[in-house]
């Protein structure tokens, strides 16, 4: 989970080490992400997202399909 | 230890941590809470099976609290006067969302280099042309981890 300062950048990341892209997030897009999957972090009981959450934050920051789906086989 | 001393030895990493940017050690922790080292690196043991931390091979050192690693890192988060390391680019911001929402974000684009430092406050602008990628797809994180 790294940064690049564009997206030919990693494209070329990507194929410098032969890695298929994966999912991409712009940073308004990763801030939306990280301040929900983090809510409640700090609590005493802290419950990971299943699924379900983890689909419905995805899906808050704007980040759907398979890639982003903890259930999916697409890339089995 | 019960499940709820479980939660109390993760709370006492947190706190360590957030209040001095390292990980603390199990003698550390079980100073704070009157445990034994050898209770709390059981209870490390546990926190790790549930996914709450990561610990390195010798099973008591904490190699992330996420979203704060316990290693250095090229990911580098300044909050108030503290700087810590996060695990990956989605931790660095998770470490600014957790301790209240303003701070710096000091990174590099991997293939690049070019270096990164982002101020974040009131959330991140839309404008940006640096992006985050993620090689792993979603249901394959914990499979490795630190990897992902």
């Amino acid at each position: 989970m790294l940064f690049f300062r564009s997206e030919e950048m990693i494209e070329a990341w990507c194929r410098s080490h032969a890695v298929a892209r994966g999912g991409v997030a712009t940073l308004d897009q990763l801030w939306r992400l990280s301040a929900a999957w983090n809510a409640g972090r700090l609590d005493h009981d802290p419950r990971r997202p299943g699924p379900a959450q983890a689909r419905a934050i995805f899906a808050g920051a704007g980040l759907a399909g398979p890639f982003w789906d903890p259930e999916s086989d697409a890339f089995d | 230890m019960n499940a709820d001393r479980d939660l109390d030895v993760r709370l006492a990493v947190y706190r360590r941590l957030i209040a001095t940017a390292a990980a603390p050690t199990a003698g550390e922790v079980a100073a704070e809470l009157g445990a034994t080292a050898a209770d709390v690196r059981e209870a490390y043991a546990r926190l790790a099976q549930r996914r709450l931390l990561v610990l390195m091979p010798d099973g008591e050192t904490i190699r992330m609290a996420p979203p704060f690693s316990g290693v250095p890192t090229q990911h580098r988060v300044i909050v108030g006067a503290t700087e810590y390391a996060a695990p990956c680019a989605w931790d660095a911001f998770g470490i600014v969302a957790v301790l209240g929402g303003r701070g710096v974000v000091r990174s590099r684009c991997e293939q690049s280099h070019a270096p990164l430092e982002l101020r974040i406050e009131d959330g991140v602008g839309a404008d940006s042309q640096w992006r985050y990628h993620a090689a792993v797809p979603a249901r394959r994180w914990w499979d490795d981890i630190v990897y992902t």
